[in-house]
């Protein structure tokens, strides 16, 4: 590596936004690349099951537009990772339509890669047959069963296949679901860097200005040098501090020092950080090494039915008193009614245990007003809303003991009182799979436009 | 005479939790002050098995327990209690199970 190398991202997600003026000033620092993550499993199955993304067309379109624009003007490459969501193959196409359009709307006429990273459920199974699937943190091995059942499936990608699109010339790389540390370490490995440097640079960028203080979804730098790295703030209003980028290292992840990635495992165990003036930090000591085969983590989703809610507050004491006797009762009725009709019926009591379950410790405490979330899955959508229905008029006029108030139990913020969210999903793939190269599951594709 | 205690609140800087991928949740404790770090770290208010009772759960339940020097924190994971986004989850991104951290009685001279 001849010259120290800048990357900015400009954003923890694309979509959440950045400071105009923060990005402003990244660009006057001469970045060599503009890296941002477009997702994660963080916001849950929906959007890899259901395939709506996780940010609107709105936010998507004005953020790249902003990226684009400035990307062509310094002659600099544009990486999205993780496009759309969760980076399957309808979220990388709707990502590229809206460069695309960009593209038509401004007379650009950048060189476009895109590179999907859905798994052909054969492959699945062949691998499972193969022995070549292990449990990454499910606890369960992956059965062929799981992969029928699954709407979806993707993997992570390395920095290996945005690298290629690289070599053919992309200026805007649209990558699917990518390990977020590689998308953000591609062009410095592209260029030269240390693995281990670069793809600890990506881990801290991936979340913008997470790892600034005050932190925000903004504007954040890093640039690598031979042994190094130094990461910035793009806003002057925001710094860079050891506290704060050495809190960000356990951001999201079990292990303080060891981290395994697609084909590498990183060892933090010897980084030291040390400020540089008020604002910047440096980051010295990650190694990197090469895996003796090349894993992937496949993530997977699978349909669990069709949903609908009913919210409510109760503020009767009496009510109250009895809630979590009254709910139950009610469940079971709501159970019998719809027999043999399978239901999976839960309840999200605010103000007693609804956020921490069974972890709340706080649980016996007697609050004046409760907030009622009832939730209901079925197979079909016809079926959720109508056990929903049954069960929150059975809820509103329950009978109980020692009623004050005859005239209905549950204050209903909504009409309608039910809900219909759609189809549900669950995670049902977690596992790593052997691949037979870094690149031979992310189809990579290029264009003028 | 009785050991006079602090609640661990006023001796971090940042106590929270966060999913670490869809099985897992993570707490950060973290200090400004290394002194306090030592402090925690050193006086056995912050283990397993103080955690776990704080989460009325068992402490083998608590899949990992770090003391990270070079980040002045303390790092315990917990196996989620159903997987991210489950039927009947109560918390998408696990970031408000952190509470029950907040109180842990720490021992001071």
């Amino acid at each position: 590596m001849k010259q120290p190398i800048t990357v900015l991202a400009p954003t923890g997600t694309l979509g959440y936004g950045f400071g105009t003026a923060a990005f402003e000033r990244g660009m006057s620092l001469n970045p060599g690349v503009i890296a941002v993550d477009a997702g994660s499993t963080d916001p849950g199955p929906h959007y890899l099951g259901s395939g709506e993304t996780l940010v609107s067309r709105l936010c998507m379109k004005r953020e790249l537009t902003q990226l684009i624009l400035a990307g062509c003007k310094a002659k600099i490459p544009v990486i999205v990772g993780s496009a759309g969501g969760s980076g399957s193959r309808a979220h990388v196409d709707w990502t590229v339509a809206i460069v695309r359009e960009i593209a038509r709307e401004h007379g650009l006429h950048p060189r476009l890669a895109w590179i999907y990273a859905d798994i052909p459920f054969d492959r699945v199974r062949a691998a499972i047959r193969a022995g070549e699937v292990n449990d990454f943190e499910a606890g369960c091995d992956l059965a062929e069963k799981d992969v029928d059942e699954a709407v979806s499936i993707v993997a992570q990608m390395g920095h290996e296949p945005i690298c290629a699109a690289l070599d053919q010339g992309a200026d805007v790389i649209i990558a699917g679901r990518a390990c977020d540390d590689s998308t953000i370490a591609a062009y410095p490995i592209w260029r030269g860097a240390d693995l281990g440097l670069a793809i600890h640079m990506g881990k801290i960028l991936e979340c913008g200005a997470f790892s600034a203080e005050p932190f925000a979804m903004d504007v954040m730098l890093g640039t690598i040098h031979d042994d190094h790295f130094v990461l910035e703030p793009g806003s002057l209003e925001r710094r860079a501090s050891v506290k704060s980028v050495a809190a960000h290292s356990l951001y999201e992840r079990e292990h303080p020092y060891v981290q395994a990635g697609p084909g590498h495992e990183l060892d933090l165990g010897g980084c030291t950080f040390t400020g540089l003036g008020d604002r910047r930090v440096r980051v010295d000591g990650a190694r990197a090494r090469a895996t003796s085969d090349y894993f992937v983590k496949l993530e997977g989703v699978r349909r669990i039915g069709y949903r609908s809610i009913s919210i409510a507050g109760i503020r009767c004491p009496t009510m109250i008193s009895r809630i979590g006797e009254i709910l139950e009762e009610a469940k079971r009725n709501t159970h019998r009614y719809f027999a043999p009709a399978e239901l999976q019926i839960g309840f999200h009591v605010y103000g007693r245990d609804a956020v921490m379950q069974r972890l709340e410790p706080a649980r016996n405490q007697v609050a004046h007003e409760l907030g009622l979330t009832i939730d209901v899955v079925a197979a079909d959508a016809e079926l959720a809303h109508a056990a929903c229905h049954q069960l929150s008029g059975a809820l509103l006029h329950w009978h109980y003991p020692g009623q004050y108030n005859t005239a209905g139990n549950l204050a209903f913020p909504y009409s309608p009182s039910e809900l219909d969210a759609g189809p549900a999903y669950e995670f049902s793939v977690y596992h790593l799979m052997k691949a037979g190269s870094p690149t031979e599951l992310f189809p990579g594709h290029v264009e003028n436009l | 005479m009785a050991q006079r205690t602090v609640p661990l609140a006023d001796l971090a800087d940042i106590i929270r939790s966060k999913n670490a991928g869809p099985f897992s949740i993570t707490l950060d404790i973290l200090f400004s002050d290394p002194a306090r770090y030592r402090l925690v770290r050193d006086s056995g208010a912050v283990t397993r098995e103080t955690v776990a009772e704080a989460y009325g759960i068992a402490a083998q339940e608590i899949t990992s327990f770090f003391h990270v020097d070079m980040a002045n924190a303390i790092k315990i994971t917990l196996r989620r209690p159903r997987t991210q986004g489950a039927f009947g989850e109560s918390d998408v991104y696990g970031c408000q199970q952190h509470v029950p951290l907040l109180g842990i009685a720490v021992p001071v001279a």
